[in-house]
């Protein structure tokens, strides 16, 4: 079996009072396409936020990257390490041209070459032909579609290892959801691991090898993605019967 | 009708001055976040970091632009490691009032330590004038009002392209437009705010000292009216739209001028306020266009 490149013991954030989360643990190999799926407000923003250092954790949770602890380290420095996280609603820079938007995503790698950016950017452009089509246009001004694939192209842009996408189907047609589910496991073909956030649970199973199920702020289930597609529980809760 | 169109060219000048202020107003407020009051004081003590260079160094006008933008871009470090830094998370008002409290600190501090008179600023560029003739009227061109538009055009000249150029340029304009995102793109967005802010400041410094040049004198209470006068131009802009702050500050130069020929130059800082509250009345959120922003 591959290597673990992330794991999460007892992950645990309060807002305020509110418990977001409690002794969440996760364990995601090289290589694979791990999904945690759950219904909305289950926690599963949390958990990507708390693991990329956007929120604190409370004491006792531990994350660890590539065997090193990076549970107290700030934002930009696990990015450094090789993590990128595509955040929900996308978040791209909305007066940043397509092309700047790549390069801010860039930024996010300190052992960045022209060369190898220039080879990123092609690559890019090679995924999502249409952001080469609009490289000069505001990223404000693309459709949902074509900012959510910016918004992906921008976190590959840094060459990371671990791609972590939050809800990228959010709020697109059937469609589009289709293509973009595609290029996600293209990007694993091409050597990066994926944990993927989906409340779209059926689509996220049918190419996840793994899966978690998050209920109030818990995994409640985990298996492989068949498993879970078969699984009554799941069936019945976010498949639809 | 020969007047008019002296005040206009006063008003181009002085405006392009104002439009220098807004500029580094709007960086402030765009990277930064957070609105701050003490941008005047900040003004203020450009325009002495020069002032001490034409009286130890002489009338070099180059070296005292840079010591006031020096001069001022210390004391962006100053106000953002007491106002900002630790309050990216705290209600807006707390950094807000912070600002207050440096910009009453500083102008009394300056009174205190550069003395409370109004200082002279003479002779720095040459008192030459070209007469023109324009439509059977004459119009005077002083070399003062040259130097003054050529200086500004060329720092925003040179800002847009840092801005559109450079991997800083990037990064301040990311953080000014999503923080969470610039930490996921890797970003030290902390650092990058304090660097914002020190160059919006730095403009406000170089901004100070052209006043003093335009006016002949600079003093420790200087910043106040200037404060509210680039807040006024940078609303035009929704106060983090660039290119639009320094419209409105031209604007307020312009009205300015041509204001008190109708009026009485007593009444010059009435048109700045009265164009803020038009503005804000029928345009509160700016004339950007929101084209850029379809979320
Ligand atoms: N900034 C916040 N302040 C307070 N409560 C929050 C905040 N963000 C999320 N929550 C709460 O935490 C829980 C988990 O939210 P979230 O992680 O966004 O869930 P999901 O992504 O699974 O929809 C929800 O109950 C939500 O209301
Ligand atoms: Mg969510």
């Amino acid at each position: 079996m591959a290597d673990t490149i992330l794991k999460v013991e007892n992950l645990s954030v309060n807002y305020g009072y509110i418990v977001a989360l409690q002794n969440v643990n996760l364990e995601i190999k090289k290589g694979e396409i791990v999904t945690l799926i759950g219904s909305n407000g289950a926690g599963k923003t949390t958990t990507l936020m708390a693991i990329s250092g956007l929120v604190e954790k409370r004491h006792g949770s531990k994350v660890t990257f590539k065997g090193q602890d990076i549970t107290k380290m700030a934002a930009n420095k696990i990015v450094h390490m090789g993590m990128c996280h595509v955040p929900e609603g996308r978040k791209i820079f909305p007066s940043l041209s397509v092309y700047e938007n790549l390069r801010a995503g860039a930024l996010g790698n300190k052992n960045m070459t022209k060369a190898r950016f220039a080879e990123l950017i092609e690559e890019q452009y090679a995924l999502f032909p249409r952001l080469k089509e609009r490289s000069k246009q505001a990223g404000g001004s693309l459709s949902g579609g074509e900012q959510q694939m910016l918004a992906i192209a921008r976190g590959l842009m840094m060459d990371p290892e671990i791609v972590m996408l939050d809800e990228p189907s959010l709020g697109l047609a059937p469609i589009v959801i289709e293509d973009i589910f595609e290029l996600i496991v293209k990007i694993r073909d091409m050597g990066r691991t994926i944990l993927l956030i989906e409340q779209n649970a059926s689509v996220a199973l049918s190419i996840a090898d793994r899966g978690y199920v998050m209920e109030i702020g818990k995994i409640t289930m985990e298996g492989t993605g068949k498993e879970l597609l078969t699984n009554p529980e799941v069936k019945k809760a976010y498949l639809g019967g | 009708m020969g007047y008019i169109l002296n005040q206009l060219l006063n008003g181009i000048c002085q405006g392009s001055i104002y439009a220098l202020m807004a500029i580094g107003y709007s960086v402030i407020v765009g990277v930064v976040g957070m609105v701050t009051f003490a941008y005047g004081e900040v003004m203020m003590i450009g325009a002495f970091s020069a002032y001490y260079i034409f009286i130890y160094v002489g009338n070099n006008l180059p070296l005292a632009i840079l010591a006031a933008f020096a001069g001022s871009f210390i004391i962006g470090i100053v106000i953002y490691k007491l106002c900002y830094e630790r309050f990216f998370t705290a209600p807006r008002h707390i950094s807000l009032l912070c600002t207050i409290g440096i910009s009453m600190l500083l102008k009394n501090l300056a009174q205190i330590v550069f003395g409370p008179e109004t200082k002279p600023v003479l002779n720095v560029v040459s008192n030459k004038t070209f007469n023109i003739n324009v439509f059977g009227s004459t119009l005077n061109i002083r070399l003062l009002q040259i130097v003054i538009i050529v200086l500004v055009i060329v720092l925003a000249a040179a800002l847009t392209l840092f801005f559109n150029r450079t991997k800083y340029g990037i990064m301040l304009r990311a953080v000014s437009q999503n923080k969470d995102a610039s930490y996921l793109m890797g970003i030290n967005v902390k650092r990058t705010a304090l660097l914002g802010n020190c160059i919006g400041c730095g403009f406000g410094g170089i901004a100070g000292i052209l006043l003093g040049i335009y006016y002949f004198s600079v003093s420790a209470t200087m910043g106040s009216a200037y404060s509210m006068k680039a807040f006024a131009a940078s609303v035009l802009g929704g106060l983090v739209d660039i290119r639009f702050s320094a419209l409105g500050g031209l604007c307020i130069g312009i009205i300015e001028n041509l204001g008190i020929v109708f009026t009485a130059a007593t009444f010059r800082d009435i048109f700045a306020f009265a164009f803020l509250i038009l503005v804000l009345i029928f345009r509160p959120q700016g004339f950007v266009s929101k084209k850029g922003a379809r979320v």
